[in-house]
């Protein structure tokens, strides 16, 4: 068992307006990772605002004080970089990975847009990417077949007023009633450097990272009093199943069943992840050979099983099948439930378990085979647990679990009457 | 202001460097390996003249289905053991196709690479091939090619690629093949493809802390039993251009977006143009500053994005714009996705947009070229087109040098906006007329 999964050095610092910045150096190719966390999400969202953190993320793009609308996107692809953001319930990241000799420029853009997007946030860029992001909810989740099954199982899962209640793309409704005074407060608010994680990984050091951060953010006043999202640790089990079943213009019946279990960062969840392997990852799964190969009930290229990292409440782990041609909805939900319940029966074998821990090594690995990948899995740790060498206990605690573990958390977590359950069904051909 | 106004310039350039390149023969084969100092995973991907290109017509689809039917037993084990067995390395067999080769690959920490490639080796070479299970399959495939074509995106994709290049010829038809092709495929077609592309040696590719590899140890171990000669990989084809552009309607009922697939064909990889095409390329639709994506996302907000690019092969290549646009404004899309087309094929391109297109894709070789498996993929493209070892320090300093006459002249010649085909994959009753109005070309009702 390896000591550490991140064996590259770590070095920390905070500004005293509060901004954390880590940094860990790699020299191996001539490029470095920036990234930023923001310590905001679709948790934070008030009824009524469903989706503003994640177009809040899209203006974060068109301008600031310095910064021309659409600059920020030239002139890093123009420094050769690749860049992006996301949006989840926890928190918004942005990232751009650049040849080293523009890390300053990358860290002057980011400052701008922390401390300087106000001014520049107009009518006309707001209604723009209003559209745009329409446009992604179309694209994404009513185009497609299954594409809302996101945007059902969270209320399936967490009540309302819950922070994890709604999807982070949001109602068209509340997305159409966006208003820019509501976005500019929602920079001033969350938007402050002590809401903040900078990482940089890669062709750097840390005393360089550390006065270029000085000098570019250090000046950026810190916001006292940042609301914190409603919490949502405890979710009262209501003692009875969630069902819910669609019937849709989609190709086959697929059944998604879903449960709370840990929050992300705890043993518990460490105990789910390595659960979700052994039930839905790969051809040796259970869900694969019960389903895809045994019953042949399943197609095999979408049976799975995943949890969902989400650290600020139980994070869901959802299992899914879609059935071959000729089996019903019933027959597929029978078999998946049978299977998720059998994790509290029928003890999982040192083979299932070895084989789950070395393709979660694999993909742990293969995360931090890039210095972006790197740099994010840093920000998320100081962001979430306030230390970023935590990021180098997760592999050694999924390494530890036991069968032991699987089964009590199958047993407590995973019982009918916490499942939230959602069928698909086709609409029927006259 | 707490803000400094002042951008930043660049700091002092690093040098480039691409890893460095072993190749050598070994038990009958060609190994093309990237020496990754300090890297704790490692892949290895064994290359075959096995692509889609080699399909028959009437056959598309026997590549994925042979990809997959090489996991349902070998001679050895049965499929359950034999997933077992290669899951407990941490891995899966990834198998892969383009138009120019069949690849196979796992990825592992490096101390288990040799477990993992005799694995590799045991699925491709001796694989069990029971009628029985490849019929499976090949219905599991079909079934798994319906779900796709559910999806907006692969219906259109055909249309347009048999409106290029012809139903009658192969590279006319999906690179994977359709639900029906697939259907089709009986066992003889999958063991045949087997015997005739899979046996032949190949070549191995690795990527990985070299220190700790035995590279003749895994070339013993791919190679071995193999035999066979290289066969003749044909020379480029000629394509004829479209002489007028035209609509081609594709009804999606109730959609409520249109997917937008145009394009025409273009030159093949190896054409000297390569590079200006490329940027070009990348001027007009590659990059998230490029002009389609900058009008009609970030001026009208028609999309969630557009992209445009040129493609190629071994054979054949196509220019390509693709998109989905909300169904109301399905016509002004098109209309403005033509008109910088046009715009970009008469004037070219400009010194702004071509110093930002230059330095992206040549600072792309460097931050997007840090994995194993992305250095693998660049390792193919090496053996695929006959590239030297030094060849992503040659492109990159090839874009560096690029002009804006030289990438101009490449847009004139190799854009086409009066050949385009437009494919429009929508709500057919609600956007028919306004296409029609849009005076872009006659437009077609796709049938099928």
């Amino acid at each position: 068992m390896p000591d550490s999964g991140y064996p590259w050095p770590i070095e920390t610092t905070r500004l005293d307006n509060g901004l954390r910045v880590v940094v860990s150096e790699d020299r191996t190719a001539p490029a470095v990772a920036v990234n930023l966390w923001y310590d905001v999400g679709s948790r934070h969202e008030p009824e009524g605002q469903t989706g503003f953190a994640h177009l809040f993320e899209h203006l974060m793009f068109e301008g600031s004080v310095n910064v021309a609308k659409t600059e920020h996107m030239r002139l890093i692809q123009g420094s050769g970089g690749s860049l992006n953001a996301t949006t989840n319930p926890d928190r918004t990241n942005y990232f751009e990975t650049v040849p080293a000799e523009h890390l300053e420029l990358a860290l002057w853009l980011e400052a701008d847009r922390m401390g300087g997007l106000v001014p520049a946030l107009t009518q006309e860029t707001l209604d723009n990417q209003r559209d745009v992001v329409k446009n992604e909810r179309r694209q994404r989740y009513e185009n497609v077949p299954y594409g809302d099954a996101w945007l059902r199982l969270l209320p399936l899962l967490y009540p309302p007023g819950h922070p994890y209640h709604h999807a982070t793309i949001g109602s068209m409704a509340d997305l159409n009633a966006a208003d820019l005074a509501t976005f500019q407060a929602f920079h001033t608010t969350y938007y402050a450097p002590n809401n903040a994680v900078l990482t940089v990984v890669g062709d750097t050091t840390a005393a360089e990272v550390f006065a270029l951060a000085d000098k570019y953010f250090g000046a950026l006043p810190p916001r006292e009093d940042i609301p914190a999202a409603p919490d949502g640790r405890t979710v009262p089990a209501t003692g009875r199943p969630a069902v819910e079943t669609v019937t849709a213009e989609v190709p086959a019946p697929r059944v998604y069943v879903a449960h709370r279990t840990q929050p992300f960062g705890t043993p518990g969840y460490d105990v789910a992840t390595v659960l979700a392997t052994v039930l839905g990852s790969g051809r040796g799964s259970r869900l694969y050979q019960r389903l895809a190969d045994g019953e042949r009930i399943a197609q095999p290229d979408l049976v799975g099983a995943y949890g969902v990292d989400l650290a600020h409440a139980p994070a869901p782990l959802i299992a899914t099948a879609t059935a071959r041609p000729g089996v019903s909805g019933d027959r597929l939900r029978e078999g998946l439930a049978e299977v998720v319940d059998e994790l509290a029966t029928v003890p999982v074998t040192a083979a299932e378990l070895d084989r789950a821990k070395a393709l979660l090594s694999t993909m742990w690995w293969r995360q931090m085979s890039t210095v972006d990948g790197r740099a994010d899995t840093l920000g998320r740790y100081a962001t979430q647990f306030g230390d970023p060498a935590r990021a180098g206990e997760r592999l050694p605690a999924w390494l530890a679990v036991t069968a032991e573990q699987i089964a009590e958390q199958a047993a407590e977590l995973l019982g009918a009457a916490d499942r939230a359950t959602l069928t698909y069904l086709p609409e029927e051909t006259s | 202001m707490t803000l400094i106004a002042t951008r930043p310039g660049p700091g002092a350039a690093r040098p480039y460097r691409f890893p460095q390149v072993v190749r050598r023969s070994a038990a009958g084969g060609q190994v093309v390996a990237a020496h990754l100092p300090g890297q704790n995973l490692a892949v290895a991907l064994l290359l075959l003249d096995g692509g889609a290109g080699r399909e028959p017509v009437g056959k598309e689809g026997l590549g994925g289905v042979l990809a997959k039917a090489l996991e349902e037993g070998t001679a050895q084990r049965d499929a359950t053991a034999y997933a077992l067995a290669i899951e407990a390395l941490g891995t899966e067999l990834v198998t892969g196709l383009d138009w120019d080769s069949f690849q196979v690959s796992v990825q592992v920490p490096v101390d288990r690479l040799s477990a993992a490639v005799e694995l590799l080796t045991e699925a491709v070479r001796t694989p069990k091939l029971d009628p029985v299970d490849v019929r499976r399959v090949r219905d599991d495939e079909a079934t798994a090619l319906r779900m796709d074509w559910a999806n907006p995106g692969p219906r259109a994709d055909a249309v347009l690629r048999a409106d290029l290049f012809g139903a009658d010829n192969r590279w006319g038809r999906p690179l994977y093949g359709d639900p029906e092709s697939v259907a089709a495929l009986d066992v003889d077609d999958v063991t045949v493809f087997h015997s005739e592309w899979f046996i032949r040696p190949g070549t191995l590719i690795v990527a990985g802390d070299l220190d700790r590899v035995d590279l003749d140890a895994l070339a013993a171990t791919v190679f071995t039993g193999a035999g066979g000669a290289a066969a003749d990989k044909g020379g480029p084809i000629e394509v004829p251009l479209s002489d007028r552009r035209r609509i081609i309607l594709v009804d999606r009922p109730g959609s409520v977006q249109s997917t937008l697939r145009l394009g025409h064909p273009s030159p093949h990889r190896a054409h000297p143009d390569h590079v200006p095409m490329t940027l070009a390329g990348t001027v007009l639709g590659g990059a998230f500053t490029s002009r389609l994506n900058h009008l009609i996302r970030e001026v009208r907000g028609y999309t969630y994005g557009i992209r445009g690019d040129f493609a190629s092969s071994r054979r054949f290549g196509r220019f390509a714009i693709s998109s989905g646009v909300q169904t109301a404004v399905t016509a002004p899309a098109l209309v403005e996705a033509v008109g910088e087309v046009s715009r970009t094929q008469l004037t070219g391109v400009t010194e702004d947009e071509l110093t930002v297109a230059r330095s992206w894709r040549a600072g792309q070789l460097s931050v997007e070229l840090q994995s194993p498996r992305a250095i693998a993929s660049a390792l193919t493209t090496l053996v695929v087109h006959d590239l030297p070892d030094d060849y992503h320090a040659r492109l990159r300093e090839a874009l560096l040098a690029a002009t804006v006459e030289e990438v101009s002249a490449a847009a004139a010649a190799h854009l086409h906006p009066e050949s385009l085909t437009l494919v429009v994959e929508g709500d057919a009753a609600v956007i028919r007329d306004e296409l029609v109005a849009a005076g872009l070309g006659e437009v077609v009702d796709h049938t099928s």
